[in-house]
């Protein structure tokens, strides 16, 4: 006898007062399967409800669980609706569940707990972890490109490097720009140390209400990240993939031939008496490809091995993890081997212990930063080798000293990174009553990271040389943990329902670095790497020499929020936080942090019973305020500047100084963020069809810039950090979604988002005039971005380029009298019959209009598809490398196919001189659109039938091949559209492309094998 | 049940928050800063105002002071100097040369804030100092030795500007940060008052360990050189013949007076002392952007002497060879110097041989010589000519021809006229040569009121290149309160 209660109104029958009674305790057995296929399901949790205690599914279906004989059974499964069904005195129940999730009943993941997504009033997106691990990214925030509307995945650097995340738009502009992640508890500024086989789930708050609740750490978004959990049965688990990395897109280079030639050209406009430098550019050729030289395809692989499963009264995890990646860039390797231990336990019916831990050391092997640069700059002319093997030397050619050989670059490069982590948290839940209960954490992270660098004595080229050997170390900690403690209440009355949760939290973060030097070290092997087999620290020519810097800081926090919903149609939730900081002084050392949000679930309503049309229609609006306290502890306090540059020389002799260089701070306090998100929620069709959007808007008021100074002030014109700008984040997102079955076996689902942002600033301490940024080298020291109102941040600022002067008659009847043929000929905006710097304006946005990403799914039989589309369009990208020469540097072939080099050639593209004259002034040629679309991943999986897995000892093994970033499509003549923010400001030096990581796809093959 | 667990469960919570409690305390918020001191801990004992003397020398051979920026504010508008290096390299510095530069250009903001940089230092020292309980002598000499660099520093702001804002305490708050340019006249006048107190307390001379600081010489020759760029003749002449009772002599050997084993010889009066220093340390890189590029790879090759500075040598005057390193000669140190280089000249008296070596920069041991007692000879030279006393004048400048000459008396005959103009020309010109590439020549023409005819050719325009523009960042900045220089708008 099999009855199915499905309860919509949940917890009406458990309050505090029904498990007070004392009922008969049975053992119940039963099964759950799929309500249309029959099929087994595996690790469905079958939990009492309104207790903790629960188990899961094993490979049959089956379970056992001790309950009450008048108790309720949950039944959720990812994916499926969950159910609710009374056990009504009975000893074996099987269950059928019904996939086409109801998607309201799904459980997310949202600060300090979890909610039903029915009662979501904020803007929350979650990915699922078995979505994560299908990507061959090595960093889980990487898989997330192109999978939530609104959020910007940038890619960039080798291997171990973090991409660039920004939730909405561009939230901050001074420090780290980054999200908060919260990792089972822990707080974390990066999540590179997790191997994405390890993660359950990831939750990303985007609106300001449900941030909120992490105060003053939320400004940029908050990442929930979810490790993995025992279920069921015993399992092992084996996923391996083993494959490689091709660098794509590569720009074409000029070869030799094409090289002289420019050269050639080049040195007739800059030194017009003796002109030609290679008399025959064709006796080149082809010459040396120095990126091929450089760059390699990368062999990968990585090995993860799960044991985990559950009993009804624990929980338990272990899994470790093994990845080998080699760089892109020859001689670059990567191992990084990670464990996940987690375990918990009901100890009394009232007490639950656990705790999470991720172990991680890292070990690479590390390349010249900038020696794909070099190789994009190098001289095609120049050979890798000469015949007698000694390295070509560009001193040899008559080009200067600009490039250097990278063959030679590489080859005496001896650095090497290790890092060490332990990261984690231990909780303790106590239950008072079934409605409230005490849930305290204690989380943190050891890491340990050194740097050890040798350059030995050697010559290579005439000036690739090092006359006295260099041993380099760098020894970095942190410390860093976090105390927190909730109280949480849960009761229905009647058709109320009401959460209300009360916590404090502790938070101290502490980092040291010491680096020292030591020259004239021998080398014979590693175990000559001592700073102690070097010079001495008395040493009168190469001192040793050692540093340290350090930093701490640390939060108090208390914090509240109610959820309240009423009949499942009207919903009200509010938080409240306060967040104490050591890095802000006095008034302003607190901030206090609230947020309200309202749904109403139309569908739920009376009148809307006998539609057929809506499985779900919601709408929701929320507000909230953050905080941003990404900036340098104790920026209000002044300090003794004892910086050894202040060594005085008395008769050749050094003696130590110190002095106060800076003026008295103002009080700087919180960068405050104010959001409010509009949301619409749809359901259609038996719930397979969905679809989601969402208007907000993000005002970051009194944003933390650092702004130059008085040069008269004689802090050395620097700048001082302070609450300078108020600006802006406007747009919409909107997710879509269908499943659909073709066949009992064929199934397949679909999903889409789209987001546009509009970035804009409101006001800036400067009044009308622009915040600087962007003056880098990379733009030959000129300022080539502004902040100005009115504008985005960082927008692109420079002149606008009217064509190219032809000839010496066209630029003697212009305002350009010291220009050359071939040279820009830039328009005179403000008329005044002269070029300047008053010239300039607006040539492009960094700062993405629209985002989208499309992914589809498909299962027939044992075969398996899922592709994975993304894209942003309607972005600027400064293609600093195009003006950037300090000499002979190499051309793309598509400045050499398109330039200037004799009247009437070009009217678009400069003469060879693009790094010379005025040039390479911030000019819209430099400007190019960082657009493009991707196919970011596919992968075909087929699992062998289930008698052939058995023959073998296995469950279930599942095999495939995959593919990332199989397919680009871009304008951009760069190496990758993919630019991230530099230095202390990224958000107003965002998007300058200056030798930047080459574009790459990967191939794998995998297996995925429980025992 | 439920009221036994609860029991239980309230105690271990209460322990947790009890515990919890201890770290709520307000102390737990209160982090000093790391590895840093704090301000208020300064300049409380004398070895603080040691430390702070120490930052303002240190601070004098910074690239801002030694480098780029005075190479283009001092030296390229000159008729003795241009860019150097390959056209392309910083191809910006030739609008010094050619006068074509905006106040946007970045060795004038560099410039500017070097200078202010040792002003604020200086200014730091001057109004914590005095509140330090030490002793009294030693106090009195370190606010005399902030004092002359403060001078220093103005003397070449006000060269370089004209009117400056004049800072003379450190701002008091926010109010006193933006300040209007003061007239130069009372620039000037302050730049008086702190050589004159400077030289009332300097010592004439320092023990071993202490040699490069401030001496009475320097204040008493540097005001002299203040005083003649407001052609306070009787001024110049009454102090340089203070310095000329000092014991200062010309170094014997031109050449090697320039050489690193001769810094802080008998002829030296001021020099911003430099080392091969490690562990980031300041270093001067005034040798290395001058330094003969190429193989030999001594530097950057910027600042190289021009035609016409060859041309304003008499025949034979052996400074020619030692001023100028000439494409394909071979120093008297050795170093042969490549036929090929872009450039046909370069700086001697920057150049430091390639057998030094150096762990930062090239050339980082090369003091920059500031003032010279063939200055103070020639500065006292045209004072007493100015005032009517060429005996003095054709004295002084045959001191200096005479140690030219080298023993070789067939060169530089010794000047004889007595014609007060004829003889200023000659000064003059003994300037130019005696002090060539040595960052002096370009406003001491203008303050002879010859520059347009001297570097008019090369743009140099009356009644706008008296004077540099102002940073335009920090017109910028002042909102107003700051009006630039008459032709940069």
């Amino acid at each position: 006898m099999k009855r199915i209660y499905t309860i919509s109104g949940l917890l009406l029958l458990f309050t505090f007062f029904t498990t007070a009674v004392l009922a008969q305790t049975l053992t119940l057995k039963g099964k759950v399967t799929d309500a249309t296929t029959g099929e087994a399901l595996i690790g469905v949790t079958v939990a009492v409800k309104g207790t903790t205690t629960g188990t899961q599914t094993d490979v049959n279906g089956a379970y056992t669980l001790n309950a009450a004989s008048n108790a309720t059974l949950q039944v959720s499964y990812i994916g499926y609706a969950t159910q609710d069904v009374a056990i009504a005195g009975r000893n074996n129940i099987d269950i059928k569940l019904q996939s086409g999730t109801n998607e309201l009943q799904a459980v997310v993941v949202v600060g300090y707990g979890t909610q039903r997504k029915l009662d979501v009033t904020g803007s929350v997106a979650q990915v699922k972890g078995e979505d994560i691990a299908k990507q061959s990214s090595t960093n889980a925030v990487s898989s997330l490109q192109g999978k939530v509307a609104g959020v910007q995945i940038t890619n960039a650097g080798g291997p171990g490097s973090s991409p660039q995340i920004r939730i909405r738009g561009l939230g901050t502009v001074y420090g780290n720009a980054n999200p908060l992640y919260v990792v089972d508890g822990a707080w974390f500024d990066d999540i590179s140390f997790l191997n994405p086989n390890d993660i359950e789930n990831i939750s990303i708050l985007k609106d300001a209400s449900s941030e909120s609740i992490y105060g003053v750490r939320a400004a940029n978004g908050v990442v929930l990240v979810t490790t993995k959990k025992g279920k069921g049965a015993p399992s092992i688990s084996y996923n391996a993939y083993a494959g490689w990395q091709k660098v794509t897109n590569q720009p074409k280079l000029a070869n030799g031939t094409e090289y002289a030639t420019l050269i050639n050209e080049l040195n007739a406009i800059q030194f017009p008496a003796d002109p030609t430098t290679f008399p025959d550019p064709n006796k080149f050729g082809q010459g040396t490809d120095w990126l091929n030289v450089v760059l390699r395809n990368a062999f990968t692989m990585k090995h993860d091995l799960t044991v985990s499963g559950s009993t009804d009264k624990s929980t338990y995890s272990f899994s470790a993890g093994y990845l080998s990646q080699q760089g892109v860039v020859v001689g670059n390797n990567y191992d990084r081997i990670t464990a996940h231990l987690q375990q918990d336990v009901q100890a009394t019916n009232f007490l639950k212990l656990g705790y999470n831990a991720v172990l991680q050391s890292s070990k690479s092997r590390d390349v010249p930063g900038d020696v794909i640069y070099k190789g994009f700059t190098a001289a095609p002319v120049v050979p890798v080798y000469y015949a007698d093997g000694a390295y070509g030397d560009p001193n040899d050619f008559p080009i200067g000293t600009a490039t250097n050989n990278p063959q030679a670059q590489l080859d005496f490069f001896n650095q090497r990174s290790n890092g060490y982590r332990i990261t984690g948290n231990m909780f303790a839940d106590i239950k008072f009553t079934n409605y409230l209960t005490f849930h305290t954490s204690f989380g943190g992270e050891f890491g340990q990271a050194e740097v050890l660098g040798y350059v030995p004595a050697y010559k290579a080229t005439a000036t690739q040389l090092n006359d006295n050997s260099t041993l380099n170390v760098s020894r970095g900690e942190v410390r860093n943990w976090i105390w927190e403690n909730t109280l949480t209440f849960d009761k229905t009355f009647g058709d109320h329902h009401l959460t209300v949760l009360a916590g404090q939290s502790s938070q101290r973060y502490k980092s040291y670095n010491i680096t020292a030097s030591a020259r004239n070290v021998p080398f014979t092997s590693d175990g000559d790497l001592y700073l102690r087999l070097g010079s001495t620290t008395t040493d009168p020519n190469f001192p040793r020499t050692i540093d340290d810097s350090g930093a701490l800081a640390t939060y108090e926090s208390y914090f509240g929020r109610v959820n309240y919903s009423f009949k499942n149609k009207y919903l009200l939730n509010a938080s409240f936080r306060g967040d104490g900081s050591s890095k802000f002084i006095g008034n302003q050392r607190w901030g206090y942090f609230p947020s309200v949000g309202a749904g109403w679930v139309i569908s739920n309503e009376d009148f809307m019973k006998d539609q057929h049309i809506f499985d779900n229609l919601k709408i929701r609006g929320s507000w909230g305020k953050i905080g941003n306290a990404s900036v340098p502890a104790n920026l209000s306090t002044l300090v003794v500047n004892n910086s050894a540059a202040f060594t005085a020389i008395y008769n050749g002799q050094p003696a130590t100084g110190a002095n106060i260089t800076q003026i008295v701070p103002p009080i700087t306090y919180w960068e405050r963020g104010v959001g409010t998100d509009f949301g619409l929620e749809m359901a259609f069709l038996n719930n397979r069809l969905t679809f989601e959007a969402d208007y907000y808007e993000k005002k970051t008021e009194q944003a933390i810039f650092a702004i130059p100074v008085l040069g008269s002030l004689g802090t050395g014109g620097g700048t001082i950090i302070g609450n300078q700008a108020t600006f802006r984040n406007r747009g919409f997102e909107f997710a879509a979604s269908w499943k659909g079955t073709i066949a009992s076996d064929f199934n397949y689902s679909l999903s889409g988002n789209f987001s546009l942002n509009n970035n804009l600033v409101l006001s800036t301490a400067t009044g009308a005039n622009p915040i600087y940024g962007g003056g880098a080298a990379a733009t030959g020291g000129q300022l080539s971005t502004r902040t100005v109102v009115g504008q985005p941040i960082g927008e692109y600022y420079g002149l606008v380029v009217d064509g190219v002067f032809q000839n010496t008659a066209e630029i003697t009847n212009s305002l350009q009298p010291d220009a050359k043929p071939g040279d820009f000929k830039y328009k005179d905006l403000n008329g005044d019959n002269v070029i300047d710097a008053k010239d300039r304006t607006t040539i492009g946005n960094p700062n993405p209009k629209y985002l989208y990403g499309f992914s589809a799914n498909l299962n027939y039989k044992a075969f398996d598809l899922s592709v994975d589309l993304q894209g942003v369009a309607g972005v600027d990208v400064y293609n600093a490398n195009k003006g950037l020469r300090f000499g002979s540097e190499n051309f793309t072939k598509d400045f050499y196919d398109n330039r200037w080099h004799g009247e009437g050639t070009s009217n678009t593209y400069p003469s060879a001189n693009v790094g010379g004259g005025k040039n390479y002034l911030p000019n819209t040629f430099f400007v190019e659109s960082g657009a493009y679309f991707r196919v970011r991943n596919v992968q075909v999986g087929y699992t062998l039938p289930s008698a052939v897995a058995s023959k073998l000892f296995m469950k279930r093994v599942r095999i495939f091949a995959s593919g990332q970033n199989v397919f680009n499509s871009f304008s951009y003549k760069g190496f990758n559209p993919e630019i991230g923010g530099q230095g202390d400001q990224p958000g107003i030096n965002a998007g300058i492309d200056n030798g930047a990581y080459p574009l790459y796809a990967t191939y794998n093959f995998g297996v995925n094998v429980t025992f | 049940m439920f009221i036994k667990n609860f029991k239980t469960a309230l105690a271990l919570s209460t322990c947790a928050v009890l515990l919890i409690s201890q770290g709520c305390k307000k102390s737990f918020l209160d982090v000093p800063p790391q590895g840093q001191q704090p301000s208020q801990e300064f300049f409380k004992t004398a070895d603080d105002a040691s430390k702070a003397i120490n930052s303002i020398y240190a601070n004098l051979r910074v690239w801002n002071n030694t480098a780029f920026a005075p190479m283009a504010i001092e030296s390229l508008g000159s008729d003795e100097a241009e860019k150097g290096s390959t056209p392309a390299d910083a191809s910006y510095m030739n609008a010094f040369d050619n006068f074509t530069v905006t106040a946007t250009e970045g060795q004038i903001q560099d410039f500017w804030n070097g200078q202010y940089q040792n002003i604020q230092l200086c200014n730091q020292v001057l109004d914590n100092v005095p509140n330090i309980d030490m002793d009294a002598t030693l106090k009195n000499r370190y606010l005399a030795e902030a004092k002359f660099v403060r001078a220093y520093s103005y003397f070449r702001l006000v060269r370089a500007f004209g009117d400056v804002p004049l800072r003379l305490h450190l701002p008091k708050d926010a109010t006193e940060y933006n300040i209007p340019r003061t007239p130069k006249a009372d620039v000037w006048a302050a730049i008086e008052t702190d050589l004159t107190d400077a030289a009332t307390v300097l010592p004439q001379n320092y023990g071993s360990s202490d040699i490069g600081r401030a001496t009475k010489g320097a204040a008493i020759a540097l005001h002299a050189k203040v005083a003649m760029y407001q052609k306070k003749w009787d001024q110049v002449l009454s102090l340089t013949n203070t310095v000329k009772g000092f014991g200062y002599s010309l170094f014997p050997n031109f050449e090697e007076s320039f050489r690193i084993p001769n810094e802080n010889n008998s002829e030296s009066v001021f020099e911003i002392q430099a080392q091969s220093l490690g562990g980031g340390a300041a270093t001067s890189q005034y040798s290395q952007i001058q330094g003969v590029p190429g193989n030999l790879n001594l530097g950057w090759g910027f600042n190289t002497p021009t035609e016409a500075l060859v041309n304003a040598f008499e025949p034979g005057d052996p400074r020619m060879d030692a001023t100028i390193i000439f494409r394909g000669e071979t120093t008297p140190q050795g170093d042969a110097i490549e036929i090929t280089g872009p450039n046909p000249r370069y700086n001697q008296k920057s150049y430091v041989p390639k057998s030094y070596p150096f762990i930062q920069n090239q050339g980082e041991d090369q003091n920059v010589r500031v003032l010279r007692y063939a200055e103070v000879l020639l500065m006292n030279a045209e004072a007493a000519n100015e005032t009517g006393d060429p005996t003095t004048a054709l004295a002084d400048l045959e001191l200096v021809r005479a140690r030219a000459r080298g023993g070789n008396n067939a060169i530089l005959p010794k000047i004889t006229t007595t014609d007060q103009t004829a003889l200023r020309t000659a000064i003059w010109h003994e300037r130019q040569v005696e002090l060539a590439m040595e960052f002096d020549r370009y406003f001491d023409v203008i303050r002879q009121g010859r520059a347009l005819e001297v570097f008019g050719p090369k743009g140099w325009k009356a009644n706008k290149n008296e004077v540099w523009p102002i940073p335009q960042n920090e017109l910028d900045l002042s909102a107003g309160t700051l009006v630039q220089n008459p032709g940069y708008n």
